[in-house]
């Protein structure tokens, strides 16, 4: 493991490597500090510019704007009470109060230490616990797999919306997609129409950058395109308080590990993470002065450390299990498939070298956050004031160019409209997206070790229930469902 | 809340029904090798989708009345121009096409600054341009009248 992360180490600390980082990085804060701009759609819509780099580089520029743009979210959340990002919703709840008392400048460096401090643990927790989730992994056979991938599906749907069918729908459907394409166990077109450019499946890709690309566009032109409130508040310094940084210590360590151990569970992303993180912190620290919700710079320290640990976090069932933990992550598998890289258990013994330069790239990240969050804050700031007339319509020129890369194909340009429509129209009605992100990554698992589960077994579902592990994911999903049921039908049971 | 009700407020469940018995019906239709065949996966999904939207359709749940008052003829109209700019490129060109689509969606997105529209639509394709078509070495479309070909080649080389 050591030479590993010495390989890795060694790997990010390329000249080239490390402008990647930084550019990322600054992308990310970039289009973080932007309301409505979220990392999801930053990451999806830059991904082209990875396919030429190698899978390492390409990660680190992805994690670089994933990373940056986490923490930028909460720089509109601290000024004008609009995050940039979903995740940084409950940085609102202190930030902008903080804000509205003249004291913005020492709102944005709490949550960039905080940021700091959840990201660095979660990439810690990240570099320790995913050899041996991986490890244990590598044991699965078929119904082990198949019962993880149903898991996976479950614990999403549950996690990512307000309704539990809604989310199912949603996952299936990606499901049904990716059913698309000639079968790979029999070679049989499936949903093919005669479309050569089908017959290896609808490009995840390209829905991706739709689902949200051109939903997230169509959305802002629907709801208006507000440009938003002039921000004009000065930020002095760089440094946060001696006092400041003793205050938010403890609280953004513990927000830290929550935060990690949050965004592992697929689906739950930074903002469950920091809503959770942020009220565990309100019951924690008693007789806050000034209060919770007042301008506390331990509640920013929560939510961000919790949300920024959630990036980390989410990358041990990505990386070790190939479920995203999030969507962005879900976006990052797909990058790492485009260059022939398949994540999951065997890729802690076939690219061990890439694997520990992805969590090591990862630490550097969050130094590069910490370094340009605090001596960048004043200019971050008026990024809030970049108008939204004139990013859409560009977002929508790299969007297009984004899937023409791809293959050098224009079909996928149209999958990608496809995606977007249905994406829209999924939002309009409340369905979540991450969990049919989430089962156009899980249906080929599901699918092969399904079928070839039923055809060891001569279709008996036995296979299911003798296997102890598949049997606990099994018995997981089900309570997942019928979780919802059981407190729908017996509140007072549940209460 | 009454079904009719529900059914108006969440269409799109009823749409998932119909589409998965149709995908139920083709996929039965797949050859038969036996139970594991290539129908069985996207039979099972279907069925789970029917499951799952007739169930959202008899449960109470207000998710659907969170919705804001979507102004859906803005969204229809950009949408159209981005149709409009993908089915027209392979005439246009990727060059073209997108020097025609900033000006036209800038100025719909409420971009009044005539340097602005120009400056963004055309500094913006042509870096586009180089990067992808010079650094990363992707066929973009020409159109039918190549004019990317006009513009000078950068001596550059692979990236690492």
């Amino acid at each position: 493991m050591i030479g590993n992360i010495a390989a890795g180490l060694a790997n990010v600390l390329t000249p080239f490597t490390l402008v990647l980082m930084v550019f990322g990085v600054l992308l990310g804060i970039l289009m973080g500090s932007i309301p409505g701009m979220t990392a999801t759609m930053t990451v999806a819509i830059l991904l082209s510019f990875t396919f030429t780099l190698d899978p390492a580089n390409g990660m680190m520029l992805l994690l670089g704007i994933y990373g940056g743009a986490v923490y930028a979210g909460s720089i509109p959340a601290i000024l004008i009470r609009t995050p940039g990002t979903p995740s940084a919703a409950a940085t609102i709840f202190d930030g902008y109060p903080l804000s509205q008392a003249g004291e913005a400048g020492r709102a944005i460096k709490t949550s960039t230490v905080a940021s700091f401090v959840g990201g660095v643990l979660s990439v810690i927790g990240l570099l320790f616990f995913s050899p041996i989730i991986s490890d244990i992994a590598l044991r699965f056979q078929s119904p082990e797999f198949f019962a993880l991938a149903l898991f996976g599906l479950t614990i999403i749907a549950s996690v990512s919306g307000e309704s539990l069918p809604k989310g199912m729908v949603s996952g299936l459907l990606g499901m049904l997609i990716a059913t698309v394409g000639i079968d790979p166990l029999t070679g049989f077109q499936r949903f093919t129409f005669g479309v050569p450019e089908l017959f290896t499946g609808v490009e995840f890709i390209a829905v991706m950058i739709g689902l949200f690309g051109i939903a997230e566009g169509l959305q802002a032109y629907a709801d208006g395109l507000d440009d938003g409130e002039e921000m004009n508040q000065e930020i002095k310094g760089v440094l946060p308080s001696l006092s400041d940084l003793k205050s938010i210590g403890p609280v953004s360590f513990a927000s830290g590990v929550v935060g990690t151990c949050i965004g592992s569970i697929p689906g739950a992303g930074g903002d469950i993470a920091a809503f959770i993180t942020y009220n565990e912190a309100t019951r924690w620290i008693q007789n806050a002065t000034p209060d919770f919700g007042d301008g506390n710079v331990r509640g920013i320290a929560a939510a961000e450390s919790g949300n920024n640990a959630s990036t980390g976090g989410a990358l041990i069932p990505t990386l070790t299990l190939g479920i995203p933990g999030d969507s962005v992550s879900a976006i990052l598998i797909g990058a790492l498939m485009v260059q022939n890289v398949q994540p999951g258990p065997s890729l802690y013994q076939d690219e061990p070298v890439l694997l520990y330069t992805i969590i090591m790239g990862f630490l550097v990240i969050y130094v590069f956050i910490l370094l340009f969050g605090l001596l960048g804050a004043q200019y971050w700031a008026r990024l809030i004031n970049i108008k939204k007339s004139l990013l859409w319509p560009v977002i929508f020129v790299l969007c297009v160019i984004g899937v023409i890369a791809l293959r050098s194909n224009l079909f996928d340009a149209w999958v990608m409209l496809g995606a977007g429509v249905l994406g829209y129209a999924l939002r309009l009605r409340s369905y979540p997206l991450a969990p049919m992100v989430l089962g156009l990554i899980l249906a080929p698992i599901a699918e092969e070790n399904l079928r070839r589960s039923l055809s060891l077994s001569g279709g008996s579902l036995d296979i299911f229930y003798t296997s102890p592990i598949a049997l606990a994911f099994i018995v997981l999903s089900v309570a997942v469902i019928a979780l919802p049921v059981i407190r729908n039908v017996y509140p007072t049971l549940t209460d | 809340m009454n079904i009719s009700k529900k059914l108006a407020t969440n269409p799109l469940a009823v749409v998932f029904i119909l589409v998965s018995v149709v995908v139920i019906y083709a996929a039965s239709q797949f050859p038969d090798s036996g139970e594991v065949g290539p129908g069985f996966f996207p039979i099972v999904t279907a069925v789970g989708i029917i499951l799952f939207a007739a169930t959202d359709l008899f449960i109470a749940d207000n998710s659907e009345f969170e919705i804001s008052d979507p102004d859906l003829k803005a969204a229809g109209l950009v949408f159209v121009f981005v149709v409009a700019y993908v089915g027209l490129m392979p005439i246009t060109g990727f060059l073209v096409g997108t020097m025609l689509f900033l000006p036209l969606t800038l100025y719909y997105s409420g971009v009044r600054s005539t340097p602005t529209i120009v400056a963004v639509s055309i500094v913006f394709p042509i870096i586009l341009f180089y990067v992808f078509s010079q650094l990363f070495l992707i066929n973009l479309p020409e159109g039918i009248i190549p004019f990317s070909r006009l513009l000078p080649r950068l001596p550059l080389v692979m990236m690492p």
